[in-house]
C-alpha cells in the first residue's frame, strides 16, 4: 500500500441522539481526484474530522498510509486539509497565520511565500484574514493545505462561495495536484461541482458508503442513457423497438422516450422497418441524476418538493 | 394551480411604540432560549443566598484574622431611643427627681480621665442632663463639657449642638444651666455665672411631669484602644473613664431639692460612683450616651447589609452572562441579522439594555428577599442582634441590591458592545466594580480607599449602609464595618453615571461602525 | 482503535510519544510564539500591564501615611498594590489566548497541525508566561522603585526603623519576585480554566470570581475559623502572601506555603483543562 492512501474502515459515531457516522469504510488512492459526495447530514465533514484525530470516534479505524494521523511527526507534511476556511483570527494577516501553521512544522517563510504565489495571494498575503471575501479565505485555506508539500489532501467543500472563475481555477489546480501523485479527496454536495474533475466517486448516505465507483461506472451504470424520439407512428416503433429489447415510454403526443437501445441501432431498426420519425436524441445521464437517484433514500433534509406536488 | 399575489400593502403599518415592544419580544426571546445564559442568571440569586448562609459569625466575634476564636453565647441588643434608633446609653447619673418646670444649674470645675490605663477620650462627656427615667433609652436633654470638643447640648442621642469650645478646669470653671418648662428644654452656658449663653431648645415630646435631672459622666473606650484589642471579648477591662466635679449645684423645682442618688445608667461599673463632699460632687462614669455605632468601641451588631454579601459574586455572574449576551452577537457576523432585521442600532441596544437589566433587578431581588430573610434568621441563632432601621431604609438596602446587579450588567452590555471583545469586558466590570471595594477591605486604608470609593463605581455599594455616620461618636467608619464615604444614593449615582457614559459610548459607536 | 484482518501490515508508528516528544513540542513553541507576536493586541495588554501595575502602585504609595506612633503597613507590600490591577489583565490575557482559538474554531486547525495535544498545552502555557514574567518584572521592578521614592516622605522614615526600599533585602527581594511568580501562576490557573471552559466570558468571570470574591467574602465573614482557612485556600490570598515582609506571623499563610498554594490551583486548572483538551472533540 503506497504512502499516500487513505484507509477508513468502519467507523462509527454518535452525537447526542444523531448516529453521524454508522460503519463509514472506505479507502482513496493516489493518482487521481477521489469526490466525496452525500447529501447534507451525511457524514462527510465528521468522517474527515475522525481522519484528522479532531474528533473520536466510538468504533473503527482511520489511517493514512497505515498509520494514525497522530503519530504523524510533521502531520502537515503529509496530509494538508481545509475543514473550514472561515477558521481564522481576524486581526491576524493571511501571511502571518500561513507562518505559524509553517513554523508548526519546521518550515520556514520561504515555503510560506511560494504557496502564497500558488494560491494567488499575492495581493492579499499582507491583509488582515478579518477582511477577506469569501473566495480569498478558500484561498487561504488551500494554500495553508500545501504548506508541507503533503502527498494527501483532505478538501471539505473547497467550491463553497467561489465564483465560477474560481471554480475553474480549483478544478484544474486539484486535477495538477493528483496528477503529481497525490491522493486528493474533495468531499462537496453539489455534484456538478465534482463533473469532470473527480474520477472516483465515494456517495454517502446516512453515514454509510452507499457506492464507490470510479465516474464512468458510476455512469454507465446509472438508469440514464435514454433517447428521444420523435414520431407520428408511435404504435408501430413502440412495437419494433420493444422486440430489439428496447423499453418504450411515451414522452409526449408524438414522443418517445426508448432505454436501453442506443441511438444508432435504434435509427438502423426504425429505417428498417420504415417506421418514419423526426428526431432522435441521445440523451446521457448525468452525474447529477445518478447521485440523485442513489442518494434519494438517504436524504437527511428535504424540503417540499412543490414541483412534485403539482404534478400529482 | 393559482399563484399567490402578493399583497401590496401590510394592514396596520407598526408604529415606533409597537416596533420597541417587537425589539424587546426578540431580545429576550434570544436571552431565554440560551441555556447557559439562563442558569447565569437564575445562579445569581443562590449565589446571594448562599453567602448569606455562610456568615457564622457569632456575637463579638468579628477578629482580625489569626486572632483566636471568641466564645461569647450572644449579645443583648442595644436598647432603641425615642426615633426607634439602637442607642448606647450607659452613664453614672447622680440625679434627683424634678416633678414639673424648673432648672438645674452647675459649675463644672474640671474634667478628667479617671485612674486606668486610658486617656481622657476626645468625646468623653460630662454635665447636667434632664431625662424621662433611668430606663435606658429614655429621652433626654443634656449640657455637657467634652474632652475635646468643647461644650455641647445633645439631646435624644442623635441631637447635638455644639457650643462654646471651651474646657472645664479649676482655672477656668464652666457654668452649665438646663432650664425645663413643660416639653421643652433649654440649654446655656457661662464662663462665670453671669452672663448667659443659650446654647440651644429642644423638645422632648411626651415628657412625663416628673423627670430626672442631675449629674452625669461618661466616657467611651476610644476607637484607637479598640483597634489594638484582638480579642472579640467587650472592652470592659479597658473602658475609658471620665471623672467630673461640679459645685454651685442648684436644683430649682417645684419642690425643695432633696438629696442626691447615684446611679450606674445601663451597668454598672466597678470604677465608676460619686463622692459629695461639702459642695463639690465629684462624678466618675464610663459608657456613652449616643447613638449605637457597630464598630464603635468593639461594639458588636449587624446590619442588614451584612446578610447580602453574595451581591458581589451575584454581580460577577450578572455580568458575565450580559457581556455573552452582547459579544456573542459578533460571533460569526450575527449581528448581521440583527441589525437586518431592526435597522435602528441603537433601539436594538436599548432592548437589549432593558431585558438585561430587568431580568437581572428581578433575579437580584428575589435573592436579595431570600437571603435577608434566611441570613437575618441566622445571624439571630448565633446570638448576634439586627440592628433596627427604618422600613424605608431595609427596602432600599434590598431593592438597591438589585438595582445595583441590573446597572452593573447594563455596563457590561455597554463594554461588550464597545470592545466586543469578551474578556476585556467582564475584566473592565470586575476590575472597576468590585476590585475597590476589595482594595478597600483589605490593601487600602484611610485616605485612598475613601477616594477609590467614591471615584470609581464601587461606590454603589454605599446603597447598603443603613447606619449613618455620626460626628459625635467616634468609630472606625470603614468599609469592613459596613459604612461608605458616600451616601447611599450619591454611590449608586457614581455607578450610574458611569454606565451612563458607556452607554453613550456604546451607541455612538454601534452607529458609526459597519456590523 | 483495532484493525481487525487487513492485509497490509501497518507501519511500525513513526514519532513514537517519547522520541519525536521534543521536536514536536519545540515546533509548537515556534508555532504558538509566532500566533502571540502576530497578533496586534499583544503588545498593548503588555503595556497596560505595567501601566496598570506600577500606576495602582503609585497611588496606593501616595496614599499611605503614618499615623503618630508606629506604622501599621507594611512597605513592601503597599508599593506592591498594583499587582491587584496588574492580575486582572493577566487574566485577560491568558484567558483569551486559549479562548479565541475555540470562538475562530482556529482549534481545529491548530489541532491538525500538530496533533499532540498536550505538547500545544504546554506550549501555549510557556509562550504566555513569558512575556507575563517580562512585563511583570518591569512593572514590579517599577512599583519597588516608585516605594523607595515615595514611601520614606509619608512616614516610613529612618526614625521609625524603616528604611528605604531596596532588592538588596532579602525579604524586599522575595516580595518582589514573588510577586511576578504570582502573575506567572496567575497566567497558568487562567489558562488552565480557559481550556477547560473554551468560553471566553465564562473563563474570564470563574477565575476573576474566584481571585476577587474569596477575600472579600472572608474579610467581612464572621467566624475566624472559616475565613481563616478560607484566606489559607483561596488563590489570592495565599498567593500574596509572598509580598509580606513584616508581621509574618499574623500572616493567615507563611509566604512560600501561599505561593505553594496557588501553583496547586494552577496545577489543578491546567491538568484539568489538559485532559478536557486531550479527551473532547476539538
Amino acid at each position: 500500500m503506497s504512502e499516500a492512501t487513505i484507509e477508513v474502515t468502519g467507523l462509527r459515531k454518535r452525537f447526542g441522539p444523531v448516529l453521524a457516522l454508522d460503519g463509514m469504510s472506505f479507502m482513496v488512492t493516489p493518482g487521481q481526484v477521489t469526490g466525496f459526495i452525500g447529501p447534507n447530514g451525511a457524514g462527510k465533514s465528521t468522517t474527515m474530522r475522525v481522519i484528522l484525530g479532531l474528533d473520536a470516534a466510538e468504533a473503527g479505524s482511520a489511517l493514512i498510509g497505515g498509520r494514525r494521523y497522530q503519530s504523524l511527526r510533521h502531520p502537515l507534511t503529509e496530509v494538508g486539509s481545509l475543514l473550514d476556511a472561515a477558521a481564522l483570527q481576524p486581526s491576524r494577516t493571511a501571511r502571518n497565520h500561513l507562518l505559524w501553521l509553517a513554523r508548526s512544522q519546521g518550515l520556514g517563510r520561504r515555503r510560506v511565500d511560494e504557496v502564497i504565489g500558488q494560491a494567488g495571494l499575492e495581493q492579499a498575503a499582507g491583509r488582515k484574514a478579518g477582511g477577506f471575501s469569501l473566495g480569498m479565505r478558500q484561498r487561504l485555506g488551500i494554500a495553508a493545505a500545501l504548506l508541507g508539500e503533503p502527498r494527501v489532501l483532505m478538501l471539505d467543500e473547497p467550491f463553497n462561495g467561489m465564483d465560477p472563475e474560481g471554480i475553474v481555477w480549483m478544478r484544474g489546480f486539484l486535477r495538477s495536484l493528483a496528477a503529481q501523485g497525490r491522493a486528493v479527496l474533495v468531499s462537496s454536495h453539489l455534484m456538478s461541482e465534482l463533473q469532470g474533475t473527480a474520477e472516483h466517486l465515494i456517495i454517502v448516505g446516512r453515514g454509510q458508503v452507499i457506492a464507490d465507483t470510479s465516474t464512468p461506472a458510476l455512469l454507465a451504470a446509472a438508469s440514464g442513457d435514454r433517447v428521444s424520439l420523435r414520431t407520428t407512428a408511435t404504435a408501430s416503433a413502440t412495437a419494433v423497438l420493444t422486440e430489439a429489447g428496447g423499453s418504450v415510454t411515451s414522452a409526449g403526443l408524438a414522443a418517445l422516450s426508448v432505454t436501453g437501445l442506443d441511438a444508432e441501432k435504434i435509427v438502423t431498426l426504425l429505417s428498417g422497418q420504415g417506421v418514419p420519425f423526426s428526431e432522435i436524441s441521445a440523451h446521457r445521464a448525468s452525474l447529477e441524476e445518478a447521485y440523485l437517484e442513489l442518494t434519494r433514500d438517504a436524504v437527511e433534509y428535504r424540503a417540499a418538493d412543490a414541483a412534485e406536488e403539482a404534478r400529482r | 394551480m393559482s399563484a399567490h399575489v402578493i399583497t401590496e400593502s401590510r394592514p396596520g403599518q407598526r408604529n415606533g411604540r409597537d416596533g420597541f415592544r417587537q425589539l424587546l419580544s426578540a431580545e429576550w426571546t434570544k436571552l431565554a432560549t440560551v441555556r447557559g445564559w439562563v442558569i447565569g442568571i437564575v445562579l445569581a440569586p443562590f449565589l446571594i443566598v448562599g453567602i448569606a448562609l455562610l456568615n457564622h459569625s457569632t456575637c463579638g466575634g468579628i477578629t482580625t484574622p489569626g486572632g483566636p476564636a471568641t466564645t461569647a453565647a450572644g449579645c443583648p441588643a442595644p436598647p432603641s431611643g425615642p426615633g426607634g434608633e439602637a442607642v448606647s446609653d450607659s452613664f453614672y447619673f447622680v440625679r434627683q427627681p424634678l416633678g414639673g418646670d424648673g432648672s438645674i444649674t452647675v459649675r463644672m470645675t474640671s474634667l478628667t480621665a479617671g485612674p486606668g490605663p486610658a486617656g481622657l477620650s476626645p468625646w468623653s462627656k460630662a454635665g447636667i442632663i434632664i431625662t424621662a427615667s433611668t430606663r435606658p433609652g429614655s429621652a433626654y436633654a443634656a449640657m455637657m463639657v467634652t474632652g475635646g470638643h468643647g461644650v455641647r447640648m445633645q439631646y435624644d442621642y442623635t441631637g447635638d449642638i455644639a457650643g462654646p469650645a471651651r474646657g472645664a478646669s479649676p482655672a477656668s470653671p464652666r457654668w452649665l444651666r438646663l432650664t425645663r418648662s413643660g416639653d421643652t428644654i433649654t440649654g446655656a452656658t457661662s464662663a462665670d455665672g453671669v452672663r448667659w449663653t443659650t446654647v440651644g431648645t429642644t423638645r422632648l415630646a411626651g415628657l412625663p411631669a416628673t423627670v430626672q435631672a442631675g449629674m452625669f459622666a461618661t466616657a467611651p473606650a476610644s476607637s484607637q484602644t479598640r483597634a489594638q484589642t484582638v480579642s472579640g471579648a467587650s472592652s470592659a477591662g479597658a473602658a475609658a473613664l471620665a471623672a467630673a466635679s461640679f459645685d454651685h449645684v442648684s436644683l430649682a423645682g417645684p419642690r425643695p431639692a432633696g438629696a442626691w442618688a447615684g446611679d450606674a445608667v445601663g451597668g454598672a461599673s466597678p470604677d465608676a460612683g460619686f463622692r459629695q463632699a461639702g459642695g463639690t460632687i465629684t462624678v466618675t462614669g464610663t459608657g456613652d450616651i449616643g447613638p449605637y455605632v457597630p464598630g464603635a468601641s468593639g461594639s458588636p451588631g449587624s446590619t442588614i447589609g451584612s446578610t447580602l454579601l453574595g451581591a458581589v459574586l451575584a454581580l460577577i455572574a450578572a455580568a458575565v452572562v450580559a457581556t455573552m449576551f452582547m459579544t456573542s452577537e459578533y460571533r460569526r457576523g450575527l449581528i448581521r441579522l440583527t441589525f437586518a432585521a431592526s435597522p435602528d442600532r441603537g433601539r436594538v441596544l436599548a432592548a437589549k439594555v432593558v431585558v438585561v437589566g430587568a431580568v437581572t433587578f428581578i433575579a437580584g431581588l428575589a435573592g436579595a428577599i431570600v437571603a435577608v430573610q434566611l441570613g437575618e434568621r441566622l445571624l439571630r441563632s448565633n446570638g448576634n442582634f439586627i440592628l433596627p432601621a427604618s422600613t424605608l431604609s431595609n427596602l432600599r438596602v434590598v431593592a438597591g441590591t438589585a438595582a445595583l446587579l441590573a446597572v452593573a450588567s447594563v455596563l457590561a452590555v455597554a463594554l461588550g458592545s464597545i470592545l466586543r471583545r469578551s474578556a476585556g469586558a467582564v475584566t473592565v466590570v470586575v476590575a472597576l466594580i468590585t476590585l475597590p471595594y476589595l482594595l478597600a477591605l483589605t490593601a487600602l486604608r484611610g485616605g485612598a480607599a475613601d477616594w477609590l470609593l467614591r471615584l470609581t463605581p464601587a461606590a454603589a455599594f454605599a446603597i447598603q449602609q443603613t447606619t449613618p455616620q455620626y460626628p459625635q461618636v467616634s468609630a472606625a467608619y470603614t468599609v469592613s464595618n459596613g459604612y461608605f464615604p458616600l451616601a447611599p444614593w450619591a454611590g449608586f449615582a457614581v455607578l450610574c453615571g458611569y454606565t451612563a457614559v458607556a452607554l453613550a459610548l456604546a451607541v455612538f459607536l454601534i452607529r458609526r461602525r459597519d456590523a | 482503535m483495532t484493525r481487525a484482518g487487513k492485509a497490509t501490515a501497518a507501519r511500525p508508528l513513526a514519532g513514537e510519544p517519547r522520541a519525536g516528544g521534543l521536536a514536536s513540542l519545540r515546533a509548537a513553541l515556534s508555532a504558538e510564539w509566532t500566533k502571540l507576536t502576530t497578533l496586534p493586541g499583544t503588545g498593548w495588554l503588555l503595556l497596560a500591564l505595567v501601566v496598570a501595575t506600577a500606576g495602582l502602585s503609585v497611588l496606593a504609595d501616595a496614599a499611605t501615611s503614618c499615623s503618630s506612633g508606629s506604622c501599621q503597613a507594611d512597605p513592601a507590600r503597599v508599593s506592591l498594590t498594583g499587582i491587584y490591577l496588574g492580575q486582572a489583565i493577566v487574566v485577560s490575557f491568558a484567558v483569551a489566548a486559549m479562548t479565541s482559538e475555540y470562538s475562530t474554531g482556529m482549534i481545529r486547525v491548530t489541532f491538525a497541525a500538530m496533533p499532540r495535544r498536550t505538547a500545544v498545552l504546554a506550549a501555549k502555557a510557556a509562550v504566555v508566561t513569558g512575556p507575563v514574567v517580562a512585563a511583570g518584572a518591569v512593572a514590579v521592578l517599577g512599583s519597588v522603585l516608585a516605594g523607595r521614592l515615595i514611601l520614606p516622605g509619608h512616614g516610613f522614615t529612618a526614625a521609625r526603623g524603616y528604611l528605604p526600599l531596596d532588592l538588596a533585602d532579602e525579604p524586599v527581594l522575595r516580595a518582589a519576585a514573588g510577586s511576578v511568580l504570582y502573575l506567572a501562576l496567575v497566567g497558568l490557573l487562567s489558562l488552565g480554566v480557559a481550556a477547560l471552559v473554551r468560553d471566553t466570558a465564562l473563563a474570564a468571570g470563574l477565575v476573576l470570581g474566584l481571585l476577587y470574591i474569596v477575600p472579600i467574602v472572608a474579610a467581612v465573614l464572621g467566624s475566624s475559623q472559616l475565613a481563616r482557612h478560607l484566606q489559607q485556600l483561596a488563590p489570592m490570598t495565599a498567593g500574596l502572601a509572598i509580598q509580606a515582609t513584616t508581621s509574618l506571623r499574623s500572616q493567615p499563610i507563611s509566604p512560600w506555603a501561599g505561593i505553594g498554594v496557588l501553583a496547586a490551583w494552577a496545577a489543578a486548572a491546567l491538568a484539568t483543562g489538559g485532559i478536557r483538551v486531550r479527551r473532547r472533540d476539538a
